[in-house]
């Protein structure tokens, strides 16, 4: 038999999906016509677009999502390989610019069905409290129009859901239920860590990560191999590949992989009619009574900006200009040092360890917070890290990387401020499809430097303290994008409500981290999928009250029937 | 303050290759499929012009010098092997042009620069002289038209030097190099602290047993 | 180096504990050899009634103490040996093992020298090894903090050697005791199954305490796994209650103690489960034997529960003991 290559045709067809816990296998698979106006049509199915398909079709609605990546099976399709796992990324064509141009790609971007989830860290923490008001309570960036205990619910969904491995007691902020399953075991890297905080007289714990510490289903528990940032092969990573949506398929929903979205139409009556798609080598259109875009900080406002059209001539809900605004990202610089001992960081998450202290310590000299964890690179990574960080080549770099399994890093994830200046607008340049790619813009502010000079600072003093030589900083690395369609009390100033709703047009909803206001010290997608989890509550019920355009109130729960 | 590695030897894991570890259950037939390709790979261009691939193969002896004592890694056939693919990093500078057009521009340019300051070719200058003319590539210090919107450092940074290196560490024997434990899957890692090695890792010589890590590095399947 | 002189000084207390034992014996003629078989022409009736129970107590410490060569080989094998002492329960575990099938097979009625002396240096390396697990977890970055409990050396796991030793070696005092027909089996001038309930009680706790921990690091991912800790908690009541009780038949603690014996021996088969269930299963054995649940650890609820049995009969016999 031929391989079958996911990348080449696409696998969710003929009623039926793969199925991502067995070798070749199959599960049953809903479909819907194209002419056939479903509830709702979500353009993705990562951490936004995954979650909230799952609970949609939950909850009875007709759902198609839609994914310009493949549909793999993690057991059969990923290899232990860093360049054959770029087939996780977002690798179309992409403009960069500003002082601080984004690296793109491997670095923040997915493309394949679960989105960046099934290549993503699996760093899974709460916002802090006060962040949701950042601007009442600390002084900068927006409020969010949401409550951060109605949050904290949420979180503690997601959190089950994913079945977090965490510590048992949290360190910082209000108290949190105990996560589902415990914590990992430490590696060397996270002790490098936990040495440093101890020495620094501050706390640190095992990081909330969405890989299990024990089995679950058919998922086997996490192996160890190190391999987390380039693809899960053993199902441990909890990504939405595995988790949401299989529940979803189960409930309903149609995935359709290898689909990209163009377009959004939109009818007289100023609502949304439906997407154009290219799948299989034609542009296609699913009508739909609502559509939700949820292709992450860069595609969303693109596919926002690209459906402009006479009504809507700069990009449809964007009556308050700021699609495509202030893009967030986080600040990911390093500190790298050499032990006497083996580290081996290679082995295990690379992120075991945490401090947040820097998130719930106010006293600074700057807005905004960080975390740091510990890092383990595989060697292409870190070979491009000393190459292009450390600016090492040649023989240096040669005899560099003999270091490697002595190598010990300590890494942010920092808050940057929303500034309209950062932005996703399009370029004249168009795609394999013909669409017109995005150019990125991003310049670091005062704010955002400083807070990267304290992090560096304390960084190199507990790596330091915690053994570790030859300390150099990494200055430039940043990891996540937010913000490109904030959500807010007034429609002048944000593009969605705090339902994920447009503004402008009501069955049209906006649901992944571009809805974020303020972005935090904190990896976001636990954030993406809690948001999501209360979008599909608060869409149901509206939806009962008949409150959404289109949809009858108090639909039937509706009954899975496979076609195959 | 001590280097720690002040004292190591050169051969760090003597008589490690991950590729022992081939037929073991470190290996599924996915990675076996995809590295078995990588490695039927030879130094013979398909994208690149004939000069240009020499051209290629003299910068990354440069930027990647290999040791004479084991086989070469092809690494200028890896590079143009991703270009025949017609793979990209997904971003580039304004600027910048895509992969394939940045690459042909760019080593014509190395070219251009080599005749203008030395009058000759870049595989005919010293190794003094090619340093040298990568240094100012660097630095942004070279000027010539060939260059065109591009700039040196942008494509010293984004292309030449960053696809060299990926391309070396992607091959098994940069990892067998550095002791990496290579391919991990079904079987990981159980062993996680400090000086913690598992019986499918590289030991790592020190002073004196070299003898005796040579041949635990052997036994590893 | 402090490793080597930590292990010095474990083997000293080892050896003082041992000749501690045995010069408690000192006053105790009958035990040897000659005499014994005196005693077993002398009477045979309660003497054959209390080896019995003596050779199955001798079966219960060798079923523990293959549980013990078992789980801590492959656990020390994960540890790599760092520590010359890590090969201690190993030598005494096979050590015991070994002895308890000479006492299985044994009829007579006479402690043994041998027997003695290694189940003494079983309990001892129970106790040593303790010792060095609570300083190996102590010393951790973090010290007594759940991540060292869990993933460091287990506290617990060295009293399953410390109980193999002291059944074993009641069962030894149980051989040479003399009943009569005013005054049971006696170990220590205690009342012997009594003494050994008690001892089976606290066993049962601390090895569910254990399993508490274990199960809890993986989070009760299967209701299966609530049974060790559930189940041995209420055998041990009833331990308590053939210690301190009046009765002499013992019907609810006799049926539980085979459910204990069948549970753990289920264990093994769950934890079996539990390894095929890992990336790569069995095929994957030389990480997953590692990092799954550990395969020989549930048997020490059997080994445990084996000895409640031979208990149970003692109190039966001798409602006295």
């Amino acid at each position: 038999m031929a391989f079958d290559d996911p990348l080449d045709r696409p696998r969710a067809a003929g009623g039926r999906a793969p199925d991502v816990f067995r070798r070749g296998g199959w599960v049953p698979m809903r479909e819907y016509r194209d002419s056939e106006p479903v509830d709702f049509v979500i353009v993705g199915t990562g951490a936004g677009a995954g979650t909230l398909a799952c609970r949609l079709a939950e909850q009875g609605f007709s759902v198609v999502a839609l994914d310009a990546g493949a549909y793999f099976r993690p057991l059969e399709d990923f290899a232990s390989d860093e360049s054959e796992q770029t087939k996780l990324y977002w690798t179309d064509d992409r403009i960069v610019d500003g002082d601080n141009p984004l690296q793109m790609g491997s670095n923040n971007s997915g493309k394949a069905v679960g989105g960046s989830t099934v290549h993503f860290a699996m760093v899974s923490l709460r916002f802090r409290p006060e962040w949701f008001k950042s601007r009442t309570l600390l002084g900068y960036g927006a409020d969010w129009p949401i409550d951060w205990r109605e949050m904290w619910h949420y979180y503690a969904e997601v959190e089950d859901a994913l079945k977090i491995s965490g510590p048992v007691t949290y360190p910082w902020g209000t108290k949190r239920p105990r996560y589902p399953y415990r914590a990992h075991p430490l590696n060397a890297a996270a002790r490098v860590l936990a040495k440093g905080c101890e020495a620094m007289g501050i706390s640190w714990t095992e990081t909330p990560l969405a890989t299990l510490s024990a089995p679950r289903g058919l998922a086997h528990p996490c192996v160890y191999r190190g391999f987390c940032v380039t693809g899960c092969s053993t199902n441990a990573k909890q990504s939405v590949l595995v988790t949401w949506l299989p529940r979803a398929l189960a409930s309903g929903a149609e995935v359709r992989d290898l689909a990209m979205v163009g377009r959004i139409d939109t009818g007289s009556d100023g609502l949304a009619t439906g997407v154009h798609y290219h799948r299989a080598g034609q542009w296609r259109f699913q009508r739909a009574r609502n559509v939700v875009v949820a292709g992450y900080a860069i595609e969303t406002p693109r596919l926002l900006l690209n459906s402009a059209n006479d009504q809507f001539p700069d990009g449809i809900a964007n009556s308050s200009g700021l699609v495509g605004k202030n893009l967030m990202v986080q600040s990911n610089q390093a500190v790298w040092g050499t032990m006497e001992d083996e580290v081996r960081s290679y082995k295990g998450p690379p992120s075991l360890a945490i401090t947040e202290h820097w998130n719930y310590d106010d006293d600074k000299d700057f807005f905004g917070g960080y975390a740091y964890m510990s890092q383990g690179p595989l060697p292409q990574l870190w070979a491009n890290t000393q190459l292009g960080a450390h600016g090492l080549w040649g023989e240096q770099l040669m005899t560099a990387m003999k270091d490697y399994n002595h190598v010990a890093g300590l890494k942010i994830v920092g808050e940057t401020m929303p500034q309209e200046r950062n932005c996703v607008t399009l370029a004249d340049e168009v795609d394999q499809y013909g669409l017109r790619i995005p150019r990125i813009t991003f310049s670091l502010c005062d704010n955002d430097k400083k807070l990267i000079d304290h992090s560096l600072s304390f960084m190199g003093q507990a790596l330091s303290a915690a053994g570790a030589r030859n300390i150099w900083a990494q200055e430039d690395d940043t990891c996540h994008l937010n913000g490109t369609a904030r959500m807010g009390d007034d429609p002048r100033r944000s593009v969605v409500d705090a339902d994920c709703r447009s503004w402008d047009i009501p069955n049209l909803w906006i649901c992944d981290g571009s809805v974020f206001p303020t972005v935090g010290g904190v990896n976001p997608s636990l954030t993406i999928q809690a948001i999501a989890c209360r979008t599909a509550d608060r869409i149901h019920q509206m939806a009962r009250r008949g409150e959404l355009e289109r949809l009858p109130a108090a639909r039937p729960r509706r009954v899975l029937t496979p076609s195959a | 303050m001590r280097d720690p590695t002040r004292h190591k030897p050169a051969d760090r894991y003597p008589g490690y290759d991950v590729l022992s570890k081939r037929n073991g259950p470190s290996w599924n037939d996915k990675t076996r499929r995809v590295v078995d390709q990588r490695l039927s790979i030879d130094d013979e261009p398909r994208f690149f012009a004939a000069d240009e691939f020499a051209l290629v193969q003299a910068v990354a002896a440069l930027i990647a010098p290999q040791p004479a004592h084991r086989p070469m890694i092809p690494v200028a056939g890896l590079v143009d092997a991703k270009l025949h693919r017609g793979e990209s990093d997904g971003f580039r500078a304004p600027n910048m042009p895509r992969e394939r057009d940045a690459w042909t521009r760019g080593l014509a340019a190395i070219e251009a620069e080599a005749r203008r300051a030395h009058g000759r070719g870049f595989c005919e200058l010293t190794k003094s002289e090619q340093i040298d003319l990568l240094e100012k590539m660097q630095n942004g210090e070279l000027h010539d038209a060939a260059w065109g919107e591009m700039p040196p450092q942008a494509f010293w940074k984004h292309r030449l030097s960053h696809d060299i290196v990926m391309a070396y560490y992607a091959h098994p024997t940069a990892w067998s190099e550095i002791g990496w434990g290579g391919p991990a899957s079904p079987r990981g890692y159980v062993r996680l602290d400090f000086n913690d090695r598992d019986s499918w890792e590289a030991a790592e010589a020190g002073s004196s047993d070299g003898d005796n890590v040579r041949r635990i590095n052997r036994g590893i399947r | 180096m402090k490793r080597q002189s930590l292990f010095l000084l474990c083997a000293g207390i080892g050896a003082g504990a041992v000749t501690l034992a045995l010069s408690r014996r000192q006053p105790a003629p009958p035990a040897n050899r000659i005499p014994a078989r005196r005693d077993l022409s002398n009477t045979p009736q309660h003497s054959s009634g209390t080896v019995r129970a003596a050779r199955r107590l001798n079966r219960a410490a060798g079923l523990l103490a293959t549980s013990v060569l078992a789980d801590s080989g492959v656990e020390h094998y994960r540890g790599s040996f760092k520590n010359r002492a890590m090969f201690t329960p190993l030598i005494v575990s096979g050590a015991t093992l070994a002895i308890s099938a000479h006492g299985t097979a044994d009829m007579r009625p006479a402690a043994h020298r041998v027997r003695d002396v290694t189940y003494a240096l079983a309990a001892v390396t129970g106790l040593v090894g303790t010792g060095f697990h609570f300083y190996n977890v102590g010393r951790k970055l973090g010290g007594f903090s759940w991540q060292n409990l869990f993933y460091g050396a287990p506290l617990g796991a060295p009293m399953a050697i410390l109980l193999s030793g002291l059944i074993g070696f009641s069962s030894e005092r149980l051989r040479e005791s003399q009943p009569d027909e005013q005054q049971g089996p006696e170990i220590f001038d205690l009342p012997a199954g009594r003494m050994l309930a008690a001892v089976i009680s606290v066993g049962l706790l601390g090895t569910t305490a254990e399993a508490a921990l274990l199960h809890f690091r993986g989070a009760y991912h299967n209701p299966a796994m609530y049974l060790p800790v559930t189940l041995p908690p209420i055998g041990a009541l009833l331990m308590a209650q053939v210690c301190v009780g009046t009765r002499t038949r013992h019907v609810a603690a006799r049926n539980w103690m085979w459910l204990l014996v069948a549970m753990g021996f289920a264990g093994s088969g769950f934890h079996a489960y539990g390894i095929s269930r890992n990336m790569g299963g069995f095929a994957n054995w030389s990480q997953n034997i590692l990092a799954g649940p550990p395969l020989p650890a549930p048997p020490s609820f059997s080994g445990l529960a084996l000895a409640g049995l031979a208990c149970i009969d003692l109190v039966r016999e001798h409602p006295d003991a």
